[in-house]
């Protein structure tokens, strides 16, 4: 399985981090701060680096 | 199967019958066929542990009892290589021209049975079933100490084929580990040791057993009797899984060294065999199965059943429904219960001929459509058909009224029946009609937010009074135009709540709802908004407490909002249209007459 190392920013406290995402996976995320829902897949722009 | 099209009550299911190249009708099971036939290949209901013809009965309870002729290992008819076993059958019911048939059956209700696989234990090296012949699993156990095995019930170790007198259990083999094997308890192996600990005793009263455990799992009726009958008849209990076995070369006999965790001690056992208790996984088929008829599976990769505690025979897909392990691992009562509950299930829907679904399914606007096929793609159910270039159709009687759909569709064509587009954004504009500024607006899914909400009510949690909710089926019916207009009405905070992802009532609706709100967030940061505005959470029925934490977190967001942003994005985010009224507007009131 493929799997990338990805951003999220967490809409309630903005903690800012990154996690390992597996190509498919399906699974409810939660701010490891304070435990919101409200996380934001940050998108890679051009010319950032995997 | 190899297809299935249709909906509950109207399925129609394609099936592969495979060749068996002998007439079940002719074939008297006289086994001089097996007789003659030179192919041996290792039995796989004996699990290798004997070896079988090419013609062969499966297993010995087979019905119809007759034998089945395996082309895979078959040498064929050519009478220079065999053929053997066609001129050796008196009733000529050996056909080498059989060919597999395809047939389609109506049916009305499909139930999924199609069982578990056992876990593979060759990569847990550390207890050496590939490298030591006296380390078996508990299938092959179940084998060697069955009347119908391929040692008629001796007992014997592979090795040198003599009675094994001291066997060690391993448990949780492939169970309850993150690391290795799965996360979850296989639910039956406990209860298997224990038995077959008990049957050690009953046959063979001189074997010591040892048991290597991290916890015994005995909850079920007469369970625990039994473990303390085995613990009388003799067999030990260690409380600790071995970390390594090694085998003496010369008798073979092996070591398993172990720290009991009661005493705290590095325990070493020299034992004639070891057996795995491995656990189960599920089948090799669910895949195929899960994209024929729509299927989720959860986390642990079984079915997912329509509800954990209201509907656990159900699948969500209508007219489907679970018996057996498919769903989850479970014992034999457990597996017969929900095998009569699905019968019953299933006999109810047949017996009565019609049923009665909710008045809140889709409805498309053929002239509205714009043949794009996206409702069809988000339809959890598959209740919406599609063809390029075609207007898309629901099945109402498929259709759970999740409106995910409807919220999908930008185009308008959906409308979700009792919950439209117009009586949403009526609510928006009523509860945002008078000093919006003082209100947290949110929408709440039906079985597990609003219910949240209740609970924190009736329990009697206090929660800031500000919030405003507004009971949607599915999260996934909140559409982007629902949220974007409670901002163009002032809301300071708008609120997106649904089901946990376990918990979601439409299968998998609400991941739907995931990526609305990332778009909108990015929306709202293009438009100059805050995106930190718009919130989402899941809050199950039970979650009071956190329904009321959650409503506490908002109306603490919602103080800082300043009037500014709140008329900032009424402007920024008006519809393009309105925008280019409104300016053509101004430019003709600007206009010399």
């Amino acid at each position: 399985m493929t799997s990338t190392m990805e951003t999220f920013r967490c809409m309630m406290c903005g903690h800012e981090y990154q996690e390992k995402v597996e190509k498919g996976e399906d699974i409810e995320r939660s701010c490891p701060k304070c435990r919101s829902n409200s996380i934001r897949h940050l998108k890679k722009r051009k010319g950032d680096t995997k | 199967m190899e297809g299935v099209t249709g909906y509950i009550g109207n399925f129609s299911v394609t099936i592969r019958k495979k060749a068996r190249y002998v007439d079940p009708e002719l074939c008297n099971a006289c086994e001089e066929c097996v007789k003659v036939c030179p192919v041996s290949k290792p039995d796989e209901f004996q699990m290798g542990l004997s070896s079988r013809k090419a013609i062969h009965i499966p297993f010995p309870q087979a019905v119809p009892c007759s034998y089945i002729l395996n082309m895979d290992d078959c040498l064929g008819n050519n009478p220079i290589a065999c053929g053997k076993c066609a001129d050796v059958c008196e009733k000529e019911a050996i056909n080498f021209d059989d060919a597999d048939e395809i047939v389609t059956r109506e049916i009305g209700a499909i139930i999924v049975a199609i069982g578990l696989d056992v876990y593979d234990p060759t990569e847990m090296d550390e207890y050496g079933y590939t490298r030591f012949e006296n380390v078996i699993t508990s299938m092959e156990f179940e084998r060697l100490i069955c009347a119908g095995g391929p040692t008629d019930g001796h007992f014997v170790r592979p090795s040198d084929h003599q009675r094994p007198k001291r066997i060690g259990f391993i448990q949780c083999v492939g169970s309850r580990s993150p690391k290795v094997g799965n996360p979850y308890c296989s639910h039956i192996c406990c209860m298997n040791t224990i038995k077959d600990t008990l049957l050690l005793a009953d046959h063979y009263p001189d074997t010591e057993n040892v048991v290597f455990y991290q916890d015994i799992r005995a909850f079920g009726k007469s369970f625990e009797d039994m473990f303390q009958r085995s613990k009388e008849a003799g067999s030990r209990y260690v409380r600790g899984l071995p970390g390594d076995i090694e085998e003496d070369s010369e008798s073979k006999n092996l070591v398993v060294t172990v720290e009991n965790t009661t005493s705290g001690k590095l325990e070493r056992h020299e034992l004639d065999m070891v057996v795995l208790s491995v656990g189960v996984v599920p089948p090799k088929d669910l895949a195929k199965i899960s994209s024929l008829l729509t299927l989720s599976k959860t986390s642990d990769g079984f079915f997912m059943e329509a509800h954990p505690k209201l509907k656990p025979v159900d699948a969500p897909t209508r007219g489907v429904h679970f018996a057996g392990f498919c769903e989850s691992p479970k014992d034999i009562k457990d597996s017969v219960c929900q095998a009569g509950a699905a019968a019953s299930r299933a006999g109810a829907l047949l017996n009565a001929g019609e049923i009665t679904i909710e008045a809140i399914t889709s409805v498309i606007d053929e002239e509205a459509c714009k043949k794009c096929g996206l409702c069809a793609s988000v339809c959890p159910y598959g209740a919406i058909t599609w063809k390029k270039g075609e207007v898309a159709a629901v099945i109402e009687a498929a259709c759970a009224g999740c409106g995910s759909c409807g919220a999908t569709c930008t185009f308008g064509a959906i409308t979700m029946r009792h919950f439209t587009d117009d009586q949403y954004i009526a609510q928006v504009h009523a509860v945002l009609a008078d000093k919006p500024e003082e209100k947290v607006f949110g929408f709440a899914c039906n079985w597990c937010s609003y219910a949240g909400g209740d609970m924190a009510g009736i329990s009697r949690i206090k929660y800031p009074a500000s919030n405003r909710m507004v009971r949607t089926m599915c999260s996934a019916r909140v559409s982007e135009d629902m949220v974007l207009e409670a901002f163009r009405c002032g809301a300071p905070v708008v609120l997106v709540s649904g089901c946990h992802y376990a918990d979601c009532h439409y299968i998998d609706a609400n991941r739907q709802t995931v990526k609305r709100v990332n778009r909108l967030w990015d929306k709202l940061e293009k438009a100059g908004v805050r995106p930190e505005r718009l919130q989402l959470e899941w809050i199950s029925a039970a979650e009071g407490q956190k329904y009321a934490k959650v409503m506490q977190q908002m109306e603490d967001l919602r103080s800082k909002v300043t009037l500014e942003e709140i008329d900032h994005a009424r402007e920024a985010l008006k519809p393009k249209a309105k925008k280019r009224r409104e300016a053509t507007a101004e430019k003709a009131a600007g206009a010399p007459a």
